[in-house]
């Protein structure tokens, strides 16, 4: 049998992973020998484990790009930084959880061990260099969110959402299973340095073939990502889940797959006409960016319109892949339009160093913004409301500034940085990647995407308007308090705004993303 | 004389408001008297820093900003905290100051509830105007423009009456669509002003990597018109096929902000549901932003679009003026009366700005101090009437004169500034203005009909005071109304000072703006071939940012390793370069 010689050096991209697993046993085995009923210490050990993974991940963010383990995985900084950001957001979901799931009399040890099953798939799946690798980690990472969507498995709501994510999912990765079945067929690899070497040829025998192959992958990562027209799951699946599993969902989830999409995506249009990735994710990033802010506009729950709001968060990704993605060939005479690229200075610069920064900074604004976001609606909700279903309305936010400024405070923070208004991290996040975008020359698809991003304005700005200009109802319920909760809320607007102000160094470690295998 | 402290002052003006906010978070909120106390003497503080600055400001120096302070932001974009100050932005941080006490005062006891949250929002949202104005890096600006949303929005949606939500919100939509157009066009100018390496928001690499461009293309346009700009260099094309759409973006932000018609509509609504404050400041300051984006930014970096636009958009100037004033005689609302008088009076800024002349500058800088002065006076002076009475109508008043003397002179005092009488501010400004855009390219038919409006400034504001404050007290309620009290006259009395010093001794503030406005119609003029053809009276000079963080505006990343699994190099840790050191050199003269 031949045996791989691995070494150390191979071990080490998947180091963050292997941190999460241990720290996810551990945790299923206190629930063998656990002595009390006070859980509270799970939450804190799922915090540090991710935060340990998160610390191992950031130190292999300095390594040079190298493939690993074969090929199998690659070692970058693009994918270890998401890492680092996925371990920051599960810190902060497990934080919040521990305050939600003892409210609920829920708390149980599996729930973080989940937790941090998912986020070692999230890990696992941004590096991922090999389809069969790629589609094992995806069904990691989706297996312990279905889970986690069901986990408060009493009423409805969560075993809807469960049972519809569950289906989408698998119908989603199946696609994805068959577009690279298909590109395997083309290629007669699955590993994408072998494909993206093969694929100029078996596009030139067999066209149609690379196309369907390409189309499926595409339409398997956009689910994922929950681009529109694939989103329809998203609403329901984000409203059912237990709040904390939504916030992660929202930010984890999706950072992984547009990492994962990114990778992909470098290797499978070589050989293709430049013209169609560019134009695919254009027209991607476009339905998000308008569809999603606009989806937003009549939703009265809170929660929804934050699932929406995700929707247009990851067209505004999309953005920044469609600019990593523009034909270098276009012409400066090509007149400006939605789908064109027609950059400032008539050549193409090269954007990618910029698009992946833009990418990263943007995943931390909002991974830290919407952990911050759905955490306070956790805070607010109640279990016994969710039958009458008025319990993430935005009624609920009404008058919060009088009764407890610093939660209202937060909010605000969180609804203006998701709106991108300084000084706050989200619209730092905006300016890079709409700087990559203009400097790609997509300036119709800029513009679309900003004046979408006013009507997402007003969606935001409703629940402050709630918060600060109506008086709260008599009965109006008290966010429950929880030293995790705040501990974790704290953390996020902190960094919301600091970052905003002052991202320091952070902006300079991205810029080592540049560096991305392969490309 | 220069002292270390010359380049630090910006700095203390800026944010000893946020300073005093951070004080006034920890005082209980029940401790009404004590908030309101500690805001007032925090706005006084600001206004004797602003003072300060102004006695280090030296009209004569060459220097375009003074008192400059620059400090590496974020690195790897270019952007740096960079503030400075020059003519035009001097006499704007004046105007501040000055309007910062006034307001507190104002709402002494017009606010009772949430104070303190009322005055959190005060001062954040005066860091954030006199950061806008002081601002020399765009993107510095960017961030304080719209950083004096927030506070603005709940101040008016808090605090105003009783469609205050609508009025709010529709406030906070209009400018955030401008103000998102402005940033794309913005990033675009970013990416073209200079190459990769070199990019950085601040105005004087933006203005001076524009400059060229832009002369090659106005010398160019002038040769063949309509030419498709074969044989022109990569940039002027660029400015040649999107400059006049960048332009369009920038002037369309800061018409929103002014505003100019048709873009006004959110302003009768903002100012009638506002509050006082909410009016004083919104009127006093805020609205200049807009003309004086147009100063700074959107008339200097696109000198040829402005020129192609000018005719438009000094027509539309005009038709906001006469329509202004016809709209305030229809008015039966005293506020909103003088919130259309702002388009009207803001219309005068425009049109002197647009004629490109130095006396039509002139007088538009000086007409942006008038309006701020006059109109959050009548503003203020209102919202004392209003406090009484909670009536805007005018015909819930009449034969007030009679009731309240004191207040009824102040009153007819800052009519005639806003009217433009001589002897007042006013009439220096709208003389300059409609003096300059005589003098101008501008169509004849233009001027004359800016000038008519004069006579309807008169009618609507003197037949407004006629219906409030003469005749008989036809309503009961009239009768027992008190006059104004030591805190309102001292809020008040500032204004009549300034009314009276600006109409009477101009010269001094004048001199203050000067360098900036003939800085202004060498710029706008630059690109005509009309105006110097020397580069230095133009180039904007300022301080570099220190060395070791220009190396690091663009990190050279390493070419991208391999695709194929290479021997394994040393682990690399990113050199963190030390971020800049303020230089303690003295400041500019």
């Amino acid at each position: 049998m031949n045996i791989p010689h691995l070494t150390f050096q191979d071990l080490l991209p998947v180091a963050p992973a292997g941190v999460l697993v241990v720290g996810a046993i551990v945790l299923l085995l206190s629930e063998v020998f656990l002595s009390t009923a006070q859980r509270t210490y799970q939450a804190v050990i799922g915090t540090l484990t991710a935060l340990l993974a998160g610390a191992v991940a950031m130190n292999n963010a300095f390594e040079p790009a190298r493939a690993a383990l074969q090929g199998y995985v690659v070692l970058d900084p693009f994918s270890q930084w998401m890492t680092v950001l996925v371990c920051l957001g599960t810190a902060l979901a497990s934080l919040l959880s521990a305050g939600f799931l003892n409210h609920r009399n829920a708390e149980r040890g599996e729930f973080y061990a989940l937790i941090l099953f998912s986020a070692a798939g999230m890990s696992l799946l941004a590096m991922s260099a090999e389809f069969i690798t790629l589609f094992i980690n995806l069904e990691v990472l989706s297996i312990s969110t279905y889970a986690l969507t069901a986990f408060l498995r009493r009423g409805p709501r969560p075993a809807e959402a469960g049972f519809k994510y569950f289906i989408l999912g698998a119908f989603s990765a199946s696609l994805l299973l068959y577009g690279a079945a298909l590109l395997y067929g083309a290629t007669g690899s699955t590993r994408f340095l072998d494909v993206g070497l093969a694929l100029p040829q078996a596009f030139a025998q067999q066209p149609g073939l690379v196309y369907a192959g390409f189309g499926l992958v595409l339409a398997g990562f956009a689910f994922k990502v929950a681009a529109v027209p694939f989103h329809m799951w998203t609403p329901d699946v984000y409203e059912g889940a237990p709040t904390p599993v939504t916030a992660l969902m929202s930010a984890g989830v999706k950072a992984a797959a547009v990492v994962a999409l990114v990778r992909t995506f470098l290797f499978l249009v070589k050989g293709l006409s430049p013209e169609v990735p560019f134009i695919a994710f254009s027209a991607l990033a476009l339905l998000s960016m308008v569809g999603g802010n606009l989806l937003a506009l009549p939703q009265r729950n809170v929660k929804r319109m934050l699932a929406y709001s995700s929707i247009a968060h990851a067209g505004y990704l999309l953005l920044g892949v469609a600019a990593l993605f523009a034909p270098a060939t276009a012409k400066g005479s090509d007149a400006v339009g939605l789908f064109t690229a027609t950059p400032l200075l008539g050549s193409m610069p090269n954007v990618a160093a910029s698009v992946y920064k833009g990418l990263l900074f943007y995943l931390l604004g909002y991974t830290v913004t919407a952990l911050g976001a759905f955490g306070t609606i956790a805070a607010l909700e109640r279990r016994e409301d969710e039958t009458r279903s008025n319990t993430w309305d935005l009624e609920r936010f009404a008058g919060l500034a009088q009764r407890k400024p610093g939660w209202a405070a937060a909010m605000a923070a969180f609804m203006l940085s998701l709106g991108g208004v300084p000084p706050t991290v989200g619209f730092l996040g905006k300016l890079y990647l709409f700087g990559a975008a203009v400097d790609a020359g997509l300036l119709g698809l800029a513009v679309a995407g900003v004046l979408a991003s006013v009507a997402g304005v007003y969606v935001y700005l409703r629940v402050v308007v709630y918060m600060y200009m109506r008086p709260a109802p008599a009965d109006a319920p008290a966010p429950f308090r929880h030293w995790t909760t705040e501990v974790a809320l704290i953390a996020s607007a902190v960094a919301v705004v600091a970052l905003g102000v002052l991202p320091g160094p952070v902006t300079e470690w991205f810029s080592r993303a540049g560096m991305v295998f392969g490309s | 004389m220069n002292s270390i402290y010359d380049s630090r002052i910006l700095n203390l003006v800026i944010f000893s408001p946020l300073l005093v906010a951070g004080l006034l978070a920890f005082l209980p909120r029940n401790e009404k008297g004590q908030i309101r106390a500690l805001t007032l003497g925090g706005m006084v503080l600001n206004l004797l820093t602003c003072l300060w600055a102004y006695s280090r400001f030296s009209p004569t120096s060459p220097v375009e900003f003074q008192l400059e302070y620059r400090l590496a932001w974020v690195d790897d974009l270019g952007l740096s905290y960079h503030v400075g100050v020059d003519g035009i932005s001097m006499g704007l941080v004046l105007l501040t100051g000055v309007l910062g006490p006034l307001v507190v005062l104002s709402s002494w006891t017009f606010v009772d509830e949430r104070v303190k949250e009322f005055h959190l929002a005060l001062l954040v949202l005066q860091t954030a105007m006199l950061g806008a104005v002081c601002a020399v890096d765009t993107l510095l600006f960017f961030v304080f423009f719209e950083a004096m949303l927030v506070p603005m929005y709940l101040l008016i949606g808090v605090w105003g009456s009783e469609e205050r939500q609508m009025a709010a919100m529709k406030f906070f939509l209009y400018t955030m669509v401008g103000s998102v157009l402005m940033l794309v066009a913005l990033l675009a100018v970013y990416f073209l002003a200079a190459p990769a390496g070199m990019r950085s928001f601040d105005y004087s690499t933006l203005y001076n990597g524009l400059m060229s461009a832009n002369r090659e293309l106005a010398q160019y346009l002038k040769a063949n018109p309509a030419g498709d700009g074969a044989g022109l260099s990569a940039a002027a094309l660029a400015l040649l096929r999107y400059g006049p759409y960048l332009f369009l973006a920038f002037a369309l932000a800061f018409a929103i902000k002014v505003p100019m018609f048709p873009v006004h509509t959110w302003l009768p609504d903002a100012h009638v549901q506002a509050p006082v404050a909410g009016s004083i400041v919104l009127a006093g300051v805020m609205l200049k932003m807009g003309t004086y984006g147009f100063w700074r930014f959107a008339i200097p970096l696109f000198p040829v679009a402005s020129r192609q636009f000018q005719l438009l958009l000094a027509a539309l100037a005009v038709v906001g003026i006469v329509y202004g004033a016809f709209m305030c005689l229809a008015q039966r609302d005293i506020k909103k009366l003088i919130a259309y008088s702002s388009v009207s009076h803001l219309g005068y800024c425009m049109l002197g700005m647009l004629a490109f002349t130095a006396e039509g500058a002139t007088g538009s800088a000086y007409q942006m101090l008038n309006h701020g002065v006059s109109t959050s006076a009548l503003f203020l002076l209102f919202g004392f009437l209003y406090e009484r009475r909670h009536a805007r109508l005018m015909s819930d008043y009449g034969g007030i004169a009679k009731v309240m003397p004191v207040f009824s002179a102040f009153f007819l005092i800052v009519t005639f500034s806003s009217v433009a009488v001589p002897g007042t501010n006013g009439f220096v400004g709208e003389f300059l203005v409609l003096l300059g855009s005589y003098k101008s390219n501008l169509p004849l038919w233009l001027s004359v009909a800016a000038t008519t409006a004069v006579v309807l400034g008169a009618a609507y504001m003197l037949w407004m005071v006629q219906k409030v404050f003469f005749g008989q007290v036809t309503h009961q309620e009239n009768l027992g109304l008190k006059d104004l009290g030591p805190r309102e006259v001292v809020a008040a009395l500032p204004f009549v000072l300034l009314i009276a010093v600006m109409g009477l001794k101009p010269q001094p503030l004048l001199d203050v703006i000067d360098h900036s406005t003939q800085r202004f119609v060498a710029r706008a003029k630059y690109a005509a071939g009309e105006g110097p053809v020397d580069d230095s009276k133009v180039r904007v000079v300022v301080r570099p940012l220190p060395k070791d963080a220009v190396a690091q505006v663009a990190p050279t990343l390493p070419p991208a390793v391999p695709a194929h699994p290479t021997p394994i190099p040393l682990p690399m840790r990113p050199v963190r370069l030390q971020p800049a050191q303020p230089q303690l050199q003295p400041a500019t003269p």
